[in-house]
């Protein structure tokens, strides 16, 4: 199987472990990886879409362009990628392809018809690859264990338009993080957003950090988890290193580690963590050595 | 900030809102649903959707020209999934920034030129890839006959026509 992986901006510029652990994570299953010659930025919410809705679906369009010459889906991790990749796709099929196609992606030689799709990397695993595979290629397993899970908002809103999971239940994440053998609990703040994407912790930073907070203490009060894991870029980002802002800041005392889920994935699968997990403010170090003392 | 009745009235408000993207804002029936689970709840000065749709109806122009809370919206897109009205909320804070835009162009973000600059918000091609035996980036960020396709076809976007100087092009 082959899927053209998506990069966006903040994950090659800034964490690049986490791009390698996907790469590697994917091939591990028998996935071909193939890159998007030319792809640009997606583009983001607070970019073209917050000035000029036709430029974001041209640039929207343009990304699409490359994937469908390949003749392959997208497959994306970064929330935001994935959110406006498919609002751009449901905005063109739903009546403006004609028109990108022909004040913009024509007078470059490119074209979009439709075609080629977005998947974010969570659906990919969990509803074209499925758990059962996933197991079978893990050398190491996360038992013994207690991981809370952060979903991202944008794979579950606007249910109408993109997603794949329950909207206001969402089990895939966490469904995937069992079947690398741990166990998944539920809080009281388990569904809460993590307030870093667009522009909050950038226009009101306090507010950002304590809605953070809010999130942090319940799930440390109620399960005391031994990392989170998230699967998209700025979720990851935001919720490492605001902890440790507000560790400096004083606003909290413990310590939680925080995962992408391909990077638990690939590290599962005996790859190196200090090649797929390398980046982070938080430590994350006793978890690596415990899933290390897990083999399979 | 309390809403100043007196203050000059644009009946055109909210139609110019409507042609950016806001078309459901007449649905809106003022129930605060879009208010109740938004992340920014605790800002200082909190973003209301709510709210901004009463002052686009009352053509208050002014005030919204002043208002930056539409840009500290988190796109949770929660109020959108949760609007009983289908007004779709997270659609008129897009549409009231663009709004924004078109009437003072301090309003358009700088990231913008970042990406007809080089394809991305930021430099994407990190050192360490060679560390972690990463392939080449093949975006256009190294792509340079991909990246000049890439401005070209920005170039016909309004936003860049209209702004080109900030985008670095002289005009004729
Ligand atoms: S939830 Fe919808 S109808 Fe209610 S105030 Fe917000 S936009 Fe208006
Ligand atoms: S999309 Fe924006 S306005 Fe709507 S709930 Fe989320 S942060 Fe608030």
């Amino acid at each position: 199987m082959k899927v053209g992986l998506f990069l966006g901006c903040n994950m090659p510029a800034l964490r690049p472990d986490n791009e390698k652990a996907i790469r590697v994570s994917l091939e591990s299953l028998g996935v071909e990886v193939v890159d998007l010659e030319g792809a640009a930025c997606c583009p983001a919410y607070g970019t073209f879409w917050s000035a000029d809705e036709e430029a974001a679906l041209a640039v929207g369009a343009w990304n699409y362009s490359i994937a469908e010459k390949m003749g392959v889906d997208m497959v994306v991790q970064c929330g935001s990628c994935y959110s406006t990749l498919k609002m751009s796709r449901h905005k063109l099929i739903n009546g403006k392809l004609q028109e990108i196609n022909e004040k913009f992606l024509s007078k470059v030689g490119a074209k979009y018809e439709g075609k080629s799709d977005t998947k974010h990397i969570t659906d990919f695993l969990y509803n074209t690859i499925g758990v059962d595979k996933i197991k079978s290629s893990l050398k190491y397993s996360m038992k013994g264990l207690k991981a809370v899970v952060q979903v991202p908002c944008h794979t579950i809103r606007p249910s109408k338009i993109l997603g794949f999971d329950d909207p206001e239940n969402p089990q895939v994440l966490k469904e995937l993080t069992r079947a690398l053998g741990a166990e998944v609990p539920t809080f009281t703040r388990d569904k809460q957003c993590c307030g870093g994407a667009g522009g909050y912790a950038r226009n009101n930073r306090r507010a950002a950090l304590e809605f953070l907070k809010l999130k942090l203490d319940s799930m440390k009060e109620e399960v005391d988890p031994d990392c989170i894991v998230v699967s998209c870029i700025t979720c990851l980002m935001w919720m490492d290193e605001a902890q440790e802002e507000m560790r400096k800041l004083g606003m909290i005392d413990y310590s939680i580690p925080v995962f992408d889920y391909n990077q638990l994935l690939a590290i599962c699968q005996g790859h190196d963590p200090q090649k797929v997990a390398r980046i982070a403010a938080t430590p994350r170090d006793e978890v690596i050595v415990k899933i290390l003392e897990n083999k399979i | 900030m309390p809403i100043n009745l007196k203050e000059e009235r644009d009946p055109e408000l909210v139609k110019q809102i409507v042609e950016v993207g806001g078309e459901d804002l007449l649905k809106c029936y003022q129930c605060g649903t879009c208010i109740a689970d938004c992340p920014t709840g605790i800002a200082d000065e909190p973003l209301s959707v709510k709210r901004l749709i009463h002052i686009a109806k009352l053509g208050l122009a002014e005030v919204l020209i002043e208002d930056e809370s539409p840009w500290m919206c988190v796109t949770c897109t929660g109020c959108e999934e949760r609007c009983p009205r289908d007004a779709r909320p997270f659609e008129i804070v897009l549409a009231i920034r663009r709004w924004q835009c078109l009437e003072d162009e301090t309003y358009i973000p700088q990231t913008l030129t970042e990406i007809y600059e080089r394809g991305h918000t930021q430099n994407v091609v990190n050192p360490m890839r060679e560390e972690l035996d990463l392939p080449e980036i093949k975006t256009v960020a190294t792509r340079e006959d991909l990246l000049e396709k890439f401005r070209q076809l920005l170039r016909e976007t309004r936003v860049v026509k209209e702004h080109g100087y900030m985008f670095g092009i002289m005009e004729g």
